[in-house]
């Protein structure tokens, strides 16, 4: 039997003396998109961070391709494939938008120190290949004219967009994207979740988190509703938007 | 004659000096790394020269050794302080310095303490200065061109890219793999071996090594040199590099020239002070901008999309 992508046990997190993960266990599936919503506070953007080794869990474990990855460092994460967009864009601002994108790329030859000095050949040829991917994802965003313009000159929505650009540019096999689609028009969002699907036929996994749940649930195979740091439901969108505690719990209708 | 002797003289120094401030460039231009104790470097790569020098160790061996050590010495130092904050490693490297000169001048045994011990010369006096410092300025601007070279590829390669991006939010850089600490230590370990030849460099040049060459005043040259050129671009460096030097010996000269109540050498700090405040208050990038990084390939990706551009607008 082959094994989830992603498989969390029992993970807790807490701050002093608040949890704000407390013993979430849950599954993600290789491809797909997987959803994950809850009111604010509700502990969804702890648990990224604690999937993606910036905190380290309290209790519990993380499994990813089969390995736990509790105590692995954020770089070394990345390296298995496991890939995150930050909530608010952490850019590189000096550099331009396609440098941001080959920043990005998993597996690349210049990156060290020997290599960039004297197999100059060698990731040259790499290079080409990867622009020509980075231009394919900025299409996709339509970032495309902005390819040599340093980053800091993109609006709100367009720095959204490329750190959702850079976490596909490192192909990975899980990409945990929270809110992607915040502040962004609602036809480019629509648009954005398109691609991811489409994306997602090729072997990448999406776990994300959403507010704009009639986006979401157009495109998402699997529900996770968090609330003061527990799952309460789970399942397909539909059954999802038929339960009673989740209007309860997101909306805070009776 | 006593000009062009001048003349002579300043461009060797601008040539050490320009090695020096381009390994700062690496450092704190391209990787944001804060180092406040460059003289440190330079300092371990003087010392050493002079040292093998006398020992009758070839002179190129006495620059790699020079450089070598330095290397590892910045290595060493930067370890423990690279896990710290910017502000703090600049504040443990600068006491790094002034440590090591403290050492170099209270010891009577190996290099003569406060009197400095003299350097073997490579090229011997042949009954004419202009030769000398000639000789001097070609094994210099050599060196200056390797060193240039080096950072001028590393510059527009993947791997200069990841230090701008460490430079730029490291937290990022990490999460898109780049293991920060590696990358820091390397550039750490390349700076310094650079600070470290252009060390050598100077004693051989001087033919003598003493700690009063070797004040913290040193490594704040360096800085002035690549905040006035433009970090992050080594062409800046350079640049910076001639443009203080030229100044420093504009003041000495003019002093001269000017009767004024106080000594112009030390008006020299306070204009450099002055000059860094108005830099950053009014041109933060320094006189050149930051170069793009600039990639076979990206080139290739550049002028074609200008093309199609250029077709669009028709």
């Amino acid at each position: 039997m082959e094994e989830e992508l992603l498989r969390i046990r029992e993970v807790s997190k807490h701050f002093g003396g608040v949890y704000a993960v407390n013993g979430v266990s849950l599954d993600i599936d290789h491809g797909g998109i997987c959803g994950l919503v809850g009111p604010n506070g509700s502990g969804k953007t702890t648990l990224f961070n604690t999937i993606l080794g910036l905190h380290k869990p309290d209790q519990g474990d993380i499994h990813f391709k089969g390995k736990c990855i509790n105590n692995l460092a954020i770089h070394q994460i990345y390296d298995l494939g496991l890939v995150n967009a930050f909530q608010l864009p952490r850019l590189f601002f000096n550099l331009s938008v396609l440098d941001n994108m080959l920043v990005a790329a998993r597996g690349q030859q210049g990156d060290r120190l020997y290599n960039s000095l004297f197999l100059r050949g060698r990731w040259q040829e790499q290079e080409k290949g990867l622009i020509e991917e980075a231009l394919d994802i900025l299409e996709v965003v339509e970032l495309t004219q902005w390819a040599f313009s340093p980053a800091g000159e993109l609006s709100g929505g367009q720095r959204k967009l490329l750190e959702v650009a850079r976490g596909l540019m490192a192909k990975p096999r899980l990409l945990l994207l929270d809110e992607p689609a915040a502040g962004i028009n609602p036809v480019l969002g629509k648009k954005i979740f398109q691609k991811l699907k489409d994306f997602s036929y090729n072997g990448i996994a999406f776990f994300i988190v959403e507010h704009r749940l009639e986006i979401l649930f157009d495109f998402a195979t699997w529900v996770y509703v968090m609330d003061k740091g527990k799952v309460v439901i789970a399942g397909e969108p539909q059954a999802i938007i038929d339960d009673p505690t989740f209007y309860a719990v997101y909306l805070g209708e009776e | 004659m006593g000009a062009s002797l001048y003349i002579l003289d300043l461009v060797v120094y601008i040539g050490i000096f320009g090695i020096v401030a381009l390994s700062l460039n690496l450092e704190f231009g391209f990787t944001g790394l804060a180092n406040f104790g460059k003289v440190a470097f330079f300092l371990i790569g003087a010392y050493t020269y002079a040292l093998l020098s006398q020992m009758g160790v070839p002179f190129y061996l006495c620059l790699i050794t020079g450089a070598s050590l330095a290397a590892i010495f910045g290595l060493l130092v930067s370890l423990p302080a690279l896990r710290l904050r910017a502000d703090y490693l600049a504040i443990a490297v600068l006491a790094f310095g002034e440590i090591l000169r403290l050492i170099v001048k209270s010891e009577k045994w190996l290099a003569g303490g406060d009197w400095g011990t003299p350097v073997n010369p490579i090229f011997p006096y042949t009954g004419s200065y202009i030769i000398y410092r000639l000789e001097n300025i070609g094994l210099v601007f050599l060196c200056l061109i390797i060193c240039f070279l080096v950072v001028q590829l590393l510059a527009n390669s993947p791997y200069g890219r990841v230090l701008r991006a460490i430079r730029e939010d490291e937290v990022a850089a990490e999460a898109l793999g780049k293991s920060k600490a590696k990358y820091k230590a390397q550039v750490f370990m390349l700076g310094s071996a650079m600070a470290g030849l252009a060390g050598g460099l100077y004693a051989q040049y001087l033919q003598y090594v003493l700690p009063g060459m070797f004040m913290p005043m040193v490594t704040f040259t360096v800085w002035i040199m690549v905040l006035l050129g433009g970090p992050a671009n080594n062409w800046g460096a350079l640049l910076g590099a001639a443009l203080v030097q030229i100044f420093a010996r504009g003041t000495n000269i003019a002093k001269d020239y000017i009767a004024l109540p106080i000594d112009l050498n030390d008006l020299q700090y306070i204009l450099f002070g002055v000059l860094i405040i108005l830099m950053l208050l009014f041109r933060p990038q320094g006189l050149l901008k930051e170069s793009t990084i600039k990639t076979k390939a990206l080139k290739l990706v550049r002028n074609g999309r200008r093309a199609i551009k250029n077709k669009g607008s028709q």
